[in-house]
């Protein structure tokens, strides 16, 4: 098990892809991994104090992390715990294993994830559990718990897996294809253009005009021919 | 520029006949006979050195390859090159200009035809054209669904029709004439297409057939160094090999001992056979045939399994690929002029029609002959220009081809390819990379090594004569050349790109008389939203004119 600590209160952005695999790596090859800091090519042990403590396929990130990027980028398994915020791209194509953020996420958490969990204790950002730019389809698996709110965009393009968010923004589950969205507070509007899947909603929230209620639920966008499902938690 | 001997390589030049052991003397970016004392020697012993390679059709450049940049976001997630003495570059197939020029000095080619320009758009594609380094650049207009050229055809005024596409290729510096799907594309503005060759384009009234004719009858009385460069009718539609025959077959009644009389362009996807998707089969074996028995040649357009971007002039095929893969599609009317489509696709080698293009691909290879057929993926809509290292191999291994076979769907009740040992030599690679497109382009300062070419020239760590059964040597091999020189200059060493240069861009220059299509120009300008002075490009970064 690993403890990373910020070693200076970072004026720019820092691009680490870390994931777990850290921990059953020499320290050696720990401190030499390559992170950027801004454009500059660093070190992981310039920018972070390193400490090793007992066994297990564990990070611990203590300190202010809210300017770290791409933390367990694609990762497979083992666990990563944040104790405070964490920066963009959090959890990005992760595959399998745990992340666990004591603080808040920024945007892009868990984007285009095949699966694992993630669980953020505080608020997160926009684009949670999206695709990236351009790319047809976004989450195919794994579980995101956001305990606090979300911004606007939450699981779009979406084929399969399961989000969790408080209140949210606009656009949940856009273009979505698979899987279940559940907002427990208010959002603005649900499942624009849904092909599958399923958004449960706790309070008030936005309708398309391109729905049609059937047994207490709503089924479309029939604008695309879809088969998904909005329901009242 | 510094002079320079490639010493002890075994030369393989079928244009002058070369197969042997040989010196090469490089001065001022030429092949020279000799030299008393190069700056350089490169030792080139138990390796083979060849011309640069030239690539007759890839949409390199112009309002689809960055209309589909635009597109695929997601594309642009795979960095190439570093910015440290290059510029940078990323793309998966859908590259950066930048990285264009990169990945085709790093593969050994220094010539590309960006093919598909409309007029309109070449102050666009010649700004994207100056942007890729190294290689040397054409372009190509396109003038199968442009109003201009339906009047004239359906008047039978040959003469004008000559001088107005000497006086489009001197506006837009382009190279030669391209056509695609003539009328069909004029016909999809009126929500159809055309069937055949004699169906008819519903504002003018001429057909495909007319078209085709009476371009190729301008085309030779301008003699220009190219011939009409054509993509068919109904491209991509099982059943279209019938027509591309019948396309071949009005070749019969032109005749030119220089050169081809008509490039039948990505042939492959105008090879199918059958009446839907579901019996769809290879046609390839007759389109051969016919290639064979006319002066005409083709490129293979072979699909490469895997991510592609499809964008073509031929907008009611995008439409119709659009109803399938139900992706992204993007649509576009070049006013008087053109139009385009672009789909992403990606060819799954679960997927039968998919892996049936593929084997289509290489039987087009395999059965033309060698010096009728060009390497080729119609970049980016059959895949990445980077394999053609990969094609190669493909058509000089039948192992390799077996072993590809494995992992794909089965097509032996579709195609012949399976049964086919045909197997190409390294020699006849180099025709189809080299010689060919050279001598199809028109183009005799390229494609060879003999005295006064230019000095593009390739080393591969190959023996003259390898080993099919040792494919993966080959494909290495062919993948990484251990130098390639541009006009003189090193360009890469061991598959890494060293240098960064600019290429030229060629153009073809003829004599018209504007006045004889005066009223013409003054009537459909009418319906421009540009004015006939500002139409075309004031000027390119190195231009190079052939009169």
């Amino acid at each position: 098990m690993l403890i990373l600590r910020p070693k200076l209160s970072f004026e720019v952005h820092v691009e680490a892809e870390i994931t777990p695999d850290l921990a059953e790596m020499d320290l050696k090859d720990v401190l030499n991994f390559e992170v950027y800091y801004g454009k500059l090519v660093k070190r992981l042990g310039d920018l972070f104090d390193v400490e090793t403590v007992g066994e297990g396929k564990r990070l611990i990130l203590e300190g202010d992390f809210s300017r770290v990027k791409w933390i367990g980028k694609g990762m497979k398994d083992g666990e990563i715990v944040v104790r405070g915020d964490v920066g963009q791209h959090c959890g990005a194509y992760m595959e399998g294993g745990k992340i666990i953020v004591e603080g808040n996420a920024d945007d892009w958490l868990g984007t285009e994830m095949r699966g694992g969990e993630i669980v953020v204790k505080g608020n997160a950002g926009n684009r949670i559990g999206c695709n990236f730019w351009g790319e047809m389809e976004g989450v195919k698996g794994g579980k995101i718990i956001v305990e606090g709110d979300v911004g606007s965009y939450v699981g779009e393009k979406m084929v399969d897996g399961y989000i969790e968010v408080g209140n949210a923004g606009d656009f949940i589950g856009t273009e979505m294809k698979g899987g279940v969205i559940v907002v427990r507070g208010n959002c603005g509007y649900v499942g624009w253009d849904m092909k599958g899947g399923e958004i449960r909603v706790g309070g008030r929230f936005d309708l398309p005009p391109s729905f049609v209620e059937e047994n207490g639920v709503w089924r479309g966008d029939v604008n695309v021919g879809g088969k998904g499902v909005i329901r009242k938690l | 520029m510094v002079s320079l001997e490639v010493r002890n390589g075994f030369v393989i030049d079928p244009m002058n006949g070369v197969f042997e052991v040989k010196d090469v003397f490089v001065k001022n970016g030429r092949i020279v006979e000799s030299l008393d004392k190069p700056e350089m020697v490169v030792n080139a012993k138990g390796k083979v050195v060849v011309a640069g390679g030239i690539d007759v059709h890839a949409h390199v450049a112009g309002g689809k390859i960055n209309m589909g940049r635009k597109m695929r976001p997601e594309e642009m997630r795979y960095p190439r090159f570093k910015s440290d003495n290059l510029r940078s570059g990323v793309g998966r197939v859908l590259l950066t200009s930048p990285a264009i020029g990169y990945e085709y000095a790093r593969m050994g080619y220094t010539t590309v035809v960006e093919p598909a320009m409309p007029a309109l758009y070449s102050i666009h594609t010649h700004e994207e054209l100056d942007s890729i380094p190294i290689v040397d650049k054409m372009a190509l207009p396109l003038f199968g669904n442009w109003h201009f050229v339906f009047k004239f055809v359906k008047n039978d005024e040959i003469e004008k029709l000559s001088n107005f596409i000497a006086w489009v290729l001197a506006k837009t510096k382009g190279f030669g004439v391209k056509v695609v799907n003539p009328c069909g594309v004029e016909a999809w503005m009126f929500h159809g297409n055309v069937y055949s060759l004699n169906d008819t384009d519903p504002l003018f009234g001429v057909s495909p057939k007319e078209v085709i004719t009476g371009l190729i009858s301008a085309i030779e009385r301008l003699k220009l160094p190219h011939s009409l460069h054509i993509h068919c009718n109904l491209l991509g539609i099982p059943g279209n090999y019938e027509v591309t025959l019948e396309t071949i077959k009005l070749t019969r009644r032109f005749e030119n001992s220089e050169r081809q009389v008509m490039h039948v362009t990505h042939v492959q996807f105008n090879s199918y056979a059958g009446e839907s998707w579901k019996d769809m089969s290879s046609g390839a074996e007759f389109v051969a045939k016919e290639v064979n028995r006319n002066n005409v040649t083709v490129d293979m357009g072979q699909v490469i399994l895997g991510h592609a971007t499809t964008m073509t002039a031929d907008s009611p095929f995008q439409y119709e690929l659009f109803k399938i893969f139900k992706t992204k599609w993007s649509n576009l009317d070049v006013e008087l002029e053109t139009g385009s489509g672009i789909v992403p696709v990606y060819y799954s080698p679960k997927v039968r029609v998919h892996s049936l293009m593929w084997a289509i691909g290489l039987e087009i290879g395999l059965l033309v002959d060698v010096d009728k057929v060009v390497i080729s993926t119609d970049y980016p809509n059959g895949g990445p220009f980077y394999s053609y290292p990969y094609i190669a191999t493909l058509l000089m291994s039948e192992k390799f081809r077996e072993e590809e076979m494995k992992k794909i769907a089965n097509v032996e009740r579709y195609s012949i390819l399976p049964s086919l040992s045909e197997e190409r030599t390294l020699e006849d690679v180099v025709k189809m990379t080299r010689v060919n497109p050279a001598r199809i382009l028109g183009l005799n300062d390229r494609g060879h090594l003999g005295e006064n070419a230019k000095a593009d020239l390739v080393i591969y760590d190959l023996p003259p004569e390898p080993n099919p059964r040792d494919y993966e040597s080959i494909l290495k091999a062919l993948s990484n050349p251990s130098l390639v020189l541009k006009d003189g200059e090193i360009v890469v060493k061991e598959g890494r790109v060293v240098k960064h240069t600019w290429g030229e861009t060629i153009w073809v220059k003829r004599d018209y008389d504007e006045e004889l299509i005066g009223d013409e120009l003054e009537d459909f300008f009418n319906y421009y939203t540009v004015q006939r002075e500002n139409y075309g490009v004031p000027h390119v970064r190195r231009e190079v004119v052939l009169c």
